[in-house]
C-alpha cells in the first residue's frame, strides 16, 4: 500500500478570502513540499483554518465564501479546469477538530466509507483496514472489535479512527485541523507519532495552537497574523527551527515565547 | 490492598425529620382541607381543585422551602407543586379517555367484531353478529395509499428545505404551515369539487387525496427537524472523502437521521388516520368489504364510528366505542412497530469496555 502513495508539492499562491463582503485572508503564499510536514500557527481568529480549507475546497461549502488566487498541487491548478471539488477531496484528505466518525457505521465501515462514498471499489477491504488503522496507531485497540459501533470508542481513539478513515483513501496530502485540540496527553502524543510516520508517504499541513506540537512535528512553520480590523496574512514563514529560534519578525517571536495570543 | 464495594450514598438528599413533618404536613393537609370543604360545604369539586387546593397547597410549600432556605425556597416550591399539579392534570385527562374509551369499547371488541363486516346487521342488532372488518380494510387501505404518495413528497420537501440554498425555501416552509392550518372538511369539499367538476365518482381514491394536504405538513415539518438535527459535522466529513452530494447525504445523513423520519411518517398516519370529515363527504360507506380504493363503495372506521355514533340504539352506540377501540389499538400496533423497526443500531450495541491501550 505504501509504495501506492506518491506525495505531492502543494503550493498556495496569492490566497485571498472573504466572507461575505468582510475579507478575511490577504495574499497568503504558502509552499507545502512532498514528504515535509507544515504547521500553522497563529492567535484564534487569524484564518488559519479558513486557509487550510481553501486547500482542499471545502471553503467553498460556507455560504457567502470568497475566494481569489491558485493552489497547485503539483503544477495543477485545483481550482482550475482539470480539477473538480470531489477529485480534489479525494487527493487531498482532510481531519477536523472535533472527531466526526460517522455514528451509523461500525469501525470498519468508518474506514471503508471514504472508498464507498467516493464511489470506488474496496480491493481487498480486509487489508485496507488494517492497514488504515496500524497506520494511524490504532489497531492494536480496536482490531478485536471492528463491528462496533464507531461512537463506542473514546474521543482520542475516534480522532485516531477519523485519521484512519483519510489515509484508507490513500491522499497525496493531508490536511489536519487541530487534530489534538479536544484530546488528552496520550492520545495526543499517538498522533504525534502517526504524523511523523505519515510523511515518509504523504505531505502534511497541521493546523495548531500547541507549540511545543508545532515543534515536534513540523518541518516548517507559517506564523498567521490578523492585526486589528485587517485580513488575516502570513507574518512569517520558514523552518520550524528558524521560526521558533530566532525568528526574524518581532511578533512571531512575541508570539512563539508566548507573550501574546 | 482488596478493593470491598461500597454502597453509593447521596448525602445531598438526606432530610432530617422535622423537615420531613414539614413536607408531610405540607403535602396531605391541603388536600385534606380541600376534601372537607367539597364533602361537608358542598362545593364543586372541579372549582375547589382550582379554588381552593392549588391555593392552599403553594401557600403551604411556600412555607415548607421559606423555612428552609428563605426566600429562594419559595420560588422552587411553588415551581414543583405548579409543575406537579398540572402534569398530573393532564395525565389523569389523558387517562380518562383511554380509560373510557377502553371499559365502553371492550364489551363490543371480540374477534367476530373485528374480523367480519356489517352485511346483515341493522342499528339493533345484537353485538354478536357484525363487525368492523371491512373499517378496517379499508382505513388502511385509504391511509395506506396516502401515505405512500405523501410520504416521498414530504421527505422530499424537507430535504429541499434542509440541504438546498434556494432563495424560495422561506416561501416554501410559509406555505406548508398554512396548509396545515387548512380545516379538514374543506380539503374534503376541495376535492369533491374536483371530482364532480372532473366527473369522477367518489371512491377510496377520492378519500386519499383528500388526506395528503392534511398529512403533507406534518411529514415535511417533522422530517426537516429532524435532517436539522444531523451535525453538519457529518456531511463535511463525508464530502472531504471525497463523496459527490447525493452520496453523502443517502449514506451518512439519511441513516443518522432514521429514527426522526419514521417519526414523521408516524405523526404523519396519526394525524390522518382519524379524520372524518373529509372522507364522509368523498368515499361512499359500505357494509360489505371492499379491497379495491380505487372505485366503488369502501367502509373507514371514522365513517364507522359517525355512522353508528348518531345512531340511539344501544348495540350502535357500543359498536362506536368498539370502533373507536380498535382505531385507537391500530394506531399502537403501528406506532410499536414501526419504533422496533427503526431502532438504530447504536442502540442495540452497548458500548464495549474501554481496553488499557499501551
Amino acid at each position: 500500500m505504501n509504495s501506492l502513495t506518491k506525495a505531492s508539492t502543494l503550493s498556495a499562491e496569492n490566497i485571498n478570502v472573504w466572507f461575505g463582503q468582510r475579507q478575511v485572508l490577504s495574499d497568503v503564499n504558502l509552499v507545502f513540499p512532498a514528504n515535509k510536514v507544515t504547521a500553522l500557527i497563529g492567535p484564534s481568529g487569524c484564518g488559519k483554518s479558513t486557509f487550510i480549507r481553501t486547500l482542499n475546497r471545502m471553503h467553498e461549502l460556507i455560504p457567502g465564501a470568497g475566494l481569489a488566487g491558485s493552489v497547485f498541487l503539483d503544477g495543477q491548478d485545483i481550482y482550475g479546469d482539470d480539477f473538480d471539488a470531489v477529485s480534489v477531496r479525494i487527493k487531498i484528505g482532510m481531519v477536523f477538530q472535533k472527531p466526526n466518525p460517522f455514528p451509523t457505521m461500525t469501525i470498519r465501515d468508518n474506514i471503508l466509507s471514504g472508498l464507498r462514498l467516493s464511489g470506488r471499489k474496496a480491493g481487498n477491504s480486509d487489508e485496507i483496514v488494517e492497514t488504515s488503522l496500524r497506520r494511524a496507531s490504532i489497531w492494536n485497540e480496536v482490531k478485536d472489535r471492528l463491528n462496533d459501533q464507531a461512537i463506542s470508542l473514546s474521543g482520542g481513539q475516534q480522532q485516531r479512527l477519523c485519521i484512519a478513515r483519510s489515509l484508507a483513501m490513500d491522499p497525496q496530502v493531508l490536511l489536519m485541523d487541530e487534530p489534538c485540540s479536544a484530546l488528552d496527553p496520550g492520545s495526543t502524543r499517538r498522533i504525534e507519532e502517526t504524523i511523523q510516520e505519515l510523511s515518509s508517504n504523504m505531505t502534511v499541513v497541521i493546523v495548531t495552537h500547541n507549540m511545543q506540537q508545532a515543534q515536534r512535528v513540523s518541518d516548517q512553520t507559517a506564523f498567521f497574523l490578523a492585526d486589528d480590523n485587517t485580513p488575516g496574512a502570513v507574518v512569517e514563514f520558514g523552518a520550524t527551527e528558524q521560526i521558533f529560534n530566532g525568528p526574524i519578525d518581532p511578533r512571531t517571536n512575541d508570539y512563539v515565547n508566548g507573550h501574546f495570543g | 490492598m482488596s478493593f470491598a464495594p461500597r454502597p453509593a450514598v447521596q448525602p445531598w438528599s438526606r432530610v432530617n425529620t422535622a423537615r420531613r413533618v414539614q413536607i408531610f404536613l405540607a403535602s396531605s393537609l391541603p388536600l385534606a382541607v380541600t376534601a372537607l370543604i367539597v364533602l361537608f360545604g358542598g362545593l364543586n369539586p372541579n372549582v375547589a381543585l382550582l379554588g381552593v387546593f392549588l391555593p392552599l397547597q403553594l401557600l403551604a410549600a411556600g412555607y415548607v422551602g421559606f423555612a428552609s432556605f428563605g426566600r429562594r425556597g419559595v420560588g422552587d416550591a411553588s415551581l414543583i407543586v405548579l409543575v406537579l399539579f398540572f402534569a398530573t392534570f393532564v395525565l389523569v385527562l389523558l387517562a380518562s379517555v383511554v380509560f373510557s374509551l377502553i371499559s365502553q369499547g371492550a364489551q363490543a371488541v371480540s374477534w367476530s367484531f373485528i374480523s367480519q363486516n356489517n352485511i346483515y346487521v341493522s342499528n339493533t342488532t345484537s353485538l354478536e353478529y357484525g363487525g368492523v372488518g371491512h373499517a378496517i380494510v379499508g382505513t388502511l387501505l385509504i391511509v395506506g395509499l396516502t401515505t405512500i404518495v405523501t410520504v416521498p413528497l414530504g421527505i422530499a420537501m424537507a430535504i429541499y428545505l434542509t440541504q438546498s440554498q434556494s432563495k424560495t425555501r422561506g416561501l416554501v416552509r410559509t406555505l406548508t404551515q398554512a396548509i396545515s392550518g387548512l380545516p379538514s372538511v374543506v380539503a374534503g369539499l376541495f376535492i369533491l369539487s374536483m371530482a364532480m367538476t372532473l366527473g369522477w365518482e367518489r371512491s377510496g381514491l377520492l378519500g386519499s387525496m383528500a388526506l395528503l394536504p392534511l398529512m403533507l405538513p406534518t411529514v415535511a415539518r417533522v422530517a426537516e427537524e429532524a435532517l436539522r438535527l444531523v451535525p453538519v459535522d457529518l456531511r463535511y466529513a463525508a464530502l472531504a472523502l471525497g463523496a459527490p452530494n447525493y452520496r453523502a447525504f443517502f449514506q451518512v445523513i439519511l441513516p443518522a437521521a432514521k429514527s426522526g423520519l419514521v417519526t414523521s411518517i408516524l405523526l404523519g398516519i396519526a394525524r390522518i388516520i382519524g379524520e372524518t370529515a373529509p372522507l364522509l363527504l368523498t368515499v361512499p360507506i359500505n357494509n360489505g368489504t371492499s379491497w379495491n380504493p380505487f372505485s366503488g363503495n369502501i367502509m373507514t372506521l371514522p365513517a364507522y364510528i359517525y355512522g353508528y355514533l348518531s345512531s340511539l340504539f344501544e348495540p350502535s352506540q357500543n359498536r362506536a366505542w368498539g370502533a373507536a377501540l380498535v382505531l385507537m389499538t391500530v394506531v399502537a400496533i403501528l406506532f410499536s412497530a414501526a419504533r422496533f423497526l427503526s431502532r438504530s443500531k447504536s442502540l442495540k450495541t452497548k458500548p464495549t469496555k474501554q481496553k488499557a491501550s499501551k
